[in-house]
């Protein structure tokens, strides 16, 4: 496995892309669409190595998460 | 007439209640030490209901399959064929870090089990997730 920037912060990201999938669970489109959504929206910051962009992504995750909580 | 039918439907009440027990009895071997303690009644009970609370215990092969089987109906998997008993999410079935994730999610679902973080990251390969199961009590 490669150095990790920083493992605070990817057990965040971990986390938060579990709630996310949790929540995905009775997604109108359904749960695989949104399965394959969401995992290329984590995959496309996956090189992030800065922290303070890391944590802007976690920000943004946050963000959808209460988006679809709204739901 | 009306206290003979109550009577009758009492009494078989009671037979359909008390039948139940020596079936369960009988499926169970009563330890020959039990037998000659005063309390053998209670004893019948106590080992129904341990009888059914027993058998928790997962065994190797078992946890394997069930493991296998997720992993066959999980759409990532690069190859079916590819799930071996050695096989690395990453190296061998072509997952990345966040399916491994998922995996591992689906993995604690199949055993009612909760993996902290910590052990989650430890999770690269089947054999590693079998070890882990077998490791905890509470899986099922």
């Amino acid at each position: 496995m490669t150095p990790l920037p920083n493992p605070e912060l990817r057990s965040q990201v971990i986390a938060i892309y579990k709630q996310l999938l949790y929540l995905g669970r009775n997604y109108p489109q359904g749960y695989n669409y949104f399965r394959s959504r969401l995992h290329r929206a984590f995959m496309a910051k996956a090189g992030l190595t800065d922290d303070t962009a890391i944590k802007e992504g976690i920000a943004k995750a946050d963000f959808v998460r209460k988006e679809i909580e709204a739901l | 007439m009306l206290r003979t039918a109550i009577l009758r439907s009492a009494a078989a009440a009671t037979r359909v209640a008390v039948r139940p027990v020596p079936q369960i009895a009988s499926r169970v071997t009563i330890a020959p030490v039990m037998r000659t303690t005063s309390f053998a009644p209670k004893a019948v009970a106590w080992q129904g209901i341990r009888c059914y609370a027993a058998g928790g215990s997962l065994d190797k092969e078992e946890v394997y399959e069930r493991i296998r089987q997720l992993l066959a109906a999980f759409d990532k998997v690069n190859d079916p064929k590819n799930i071996k008993e050695t096989a690395h999410f990453s190296n061998d079935l072509g997952l990345d870090s966040l399916d491994t994730v998922e995996v591992v999610m689906a993995i604690e679902e199949e055993f009612s089990i909760e993996i902290p973080d910590k052990d989650a990251d430890n999770i690269h390969s089947i054999d590693k997730a079998v070890e882990y199961i077998l490791s905890q009590p509470d899986a099922y």
